[in-house]
């Protein structure tokens, strides 16, 4: 009695949520979004970058608006040994003018923005909310639909629909029976710090213009022996360091994140990058890396789930892929509208969007690279060390042939193991590393 | 290895946390830390430390008001032991306002 009534009812204003939230308050539903946090962010670790292209299908021109960071310019792959680098990377100027490739962005700051466009176009933010659990109706005699949520202070908020876009928990989409549970195994595990640093340091450090910036990916050494990436980026008076990987290997191999994260920084080639830089926050948390096989069924009679807690996470992407399950999330629930059939049979065209989706052809191929990291966990290890290894000789100046200097080069990468196992490792590393 | 605890310079300097008055964070039975874990992983996965031995008493502590809600424990206790539910709305830790901390 007296609890409020919504055509849709969306759990959690991060990407997912506050794309379909905006979207649908500007098709005139009646829309709330829960947020558990103080404020959309609030409980965000993410930062990385903000991809252009995606996310101005959902807001154009956001740039001018939005609180990004920086407008990314350059990005490297670093394959790391104990005191070497082998570098590949490019720098585009153009990616500085209008409409821009990608921006760095400190989710804490720019998920209350966005949340608040899709306020703005009338939907009702209630943060400081929790939901707990979903509440049905009956439609028939053995069937039932979800007809909305139970807040954490026993309230329920009604809605011809619920959107779970909860996170990577996808505790409610577990309650729903939409989802098996989560192995380690489909999980990474990353903490980031962000060190405070001004500005101009940061553009003399990375040899930047005011505005522009620079990501720099890392395989090998950052990770010690487990399967994952370290990574470094500008903000507008930051640099975010990040690093983590398989949570199941993190068990077995007995690593502490932070002190994963503490030796990272202290890497001779690291340390000079953040000097003097002041750490600000610590922040962790799991990405669900699950792949093909741990999605979630997407929809079931009033109920949809989109963004992490249907593991929508493809290599780095994440928050752009989150935006637009999202937006067909939101594409099909106008339809659910217009016929006034929120049951199943409609709200399936969001299955049919997602896997025609760009996006789900990239993570049914990841399936394969996911595999042979299991089966050789030690794969970027070997490449990292043979690079930097070869890389040291070539670069040496010596007093032999040059033909005698490539040959000793060859017999050595090729004499570190079976010269096919190197390749497939390069070819399945290349696969797995991906953009940055 | 640093161990943060002892360490000069903490994350919890700069890491701010609205605690919850009851833990959000339960071990559902003792016992099996105690005769079935080994490595009792949870004490080095965790990245804020919530989940230390005990000599005393035999048993994890559970420091909850350290959790940052990264998520990571429920999964990685390779016995399903822990059990973890999201604090109550606005509570926990709280990665806005980093501004306020200074």
């Amino acid at each position: 009695m007296g609890n409020d009534r919504y055509n849709v009812v969306i759990v959690g204003a991060g990407p997912a949520g506050s794309t379909a939230a905006l979207l649908l308050a500007q098709n005139n539903l009646s829309v709330a979004l829960i947020e558990r946090g103080k404020k959309p962010g609030s409980k965000n670790m993410f930062g990385g970058s903000i991809y252009r292209k995606p996310t101005a299908k959902i807001i154009p021109g956001f740039w001018k608006e939005a609180p990004l960071e920086r407008t990314i310019i350059t990005d490297e792959l670093w394959l790391m040994d104990r005191t070497s680098a082998v570098k590949a990377g490019f720098t585009g100027l153009k990616f500085n003018e209008e409409p821009y490739n990608k921006f760095s962005a400190i989710r804490s700051k720019f998920d209350p923005w966005f949340a608040n466009q899709a306020v703005k176009a009338g939907a009702k933010l209630m943060t400081e909310t929790l939901a707990v659990d979903l509440v049905y109706e009956k439609i028939g005699l053995l069937k039932k639909k979800v007809d909305g949520v139970k807040l954490d202070n026993g309230e329920v908020i009604y809605a011809d629909v619920v959107l779970l876009a909860e996170g990577a928990s996808a505790n409610l989409t577990q309650k729903a029976g939409l989802r098996g549970s989560i192995e380690a195994s489909s999980l990474t595990l990353y903490v980031k710090e962000e060190l405070a640093l001004p500005a101009k340091k940061i553009e003399s450090r990375f040899n930047l213009e005011p505005g522009e910036g620079s990501n720099i990916g890392m395989i090998g050494y950052p990770t010690a022996s487990v399967v994952g990436k370290g990574g470094l980026w500008t903000n507008q008076d930051s640099i975010s360091i990040i690093v983590g990987g398989y949570l199941n290997q993190i068990n077995s191999k007995g690593v502490s994140p932070y002190q994963l994260l503490t030796r990272f920084k202290e890497h001779p080639l690291i340390k000079r990058l953040i000097s003097d830089a002041k750490p600000i926050a610590y922040k962790s948390h799991i990405i669900p890396k699950g792949g093909y096989e741990s999605i979630p069924t997407l929809y079931d009679d009033g109920i949809l789930v989109a963004g992490d807690a249907a593991m929508m996470v493809s290599g780095r992407r994440g928050t752009d892929i989150a935006m637009l399950s999202g937006l067909y999330a939101a594409e099909t629930i106008a339809q659910a509208r217009a016929a006034q059939d929120y049951t199943a049979k409609v709200l399936k065209g969001y299955k049919k969007r997602i896997m025609d989706s760009f996006f789900m052809k990239s993570i049914k191929k990841s399936k394969n690279s996911k595999q042979y990291y299991k089966e050789h966990p030690d794969a970027d290890f070997l490449l990292t060390k043979a690079a930097n290894d070869a890389a040291y000789r070539f670069f040496t100046v010596g007093i032999e042939a040059s033909e005698t200097k490539m040959k000793k080069i060859k017999d050595e990468i090729f004499g570190m193991q079976p010269t096919k196992k190197t390749l497939t490792d390069l070819y399945y590393g290349i696969q797995d590393w991906g953009i940055f | 290895m640093s161990n943060f605890l002892k360490a000069e310079e903490s994350p919890f300097d700069y890491i701010k946390i609205k605690p919850d008055d009851e833990s959000h964070i339960d071990i559902k039975n003792r016992k099996t830390c105690l005769k079935a874990c080994e490595n009792k992983p949870c004490t080095y996965y965790c990245p804020t430390r919530v989940f230390a031995w005990d000599e005393e008493s035999n048993q994890i502590k559970v420091s909850y008001t350290r959790c940052i809600e990264c998520l990571a424990c429920p999964y990685g206790c390779p016995h399903n032991n822990i059990e973890w539910h999201f604090p109550k709305g606005g509570y926990g830790v709280n990665y806005s306002d980093q501004e306020d901390l200074s």
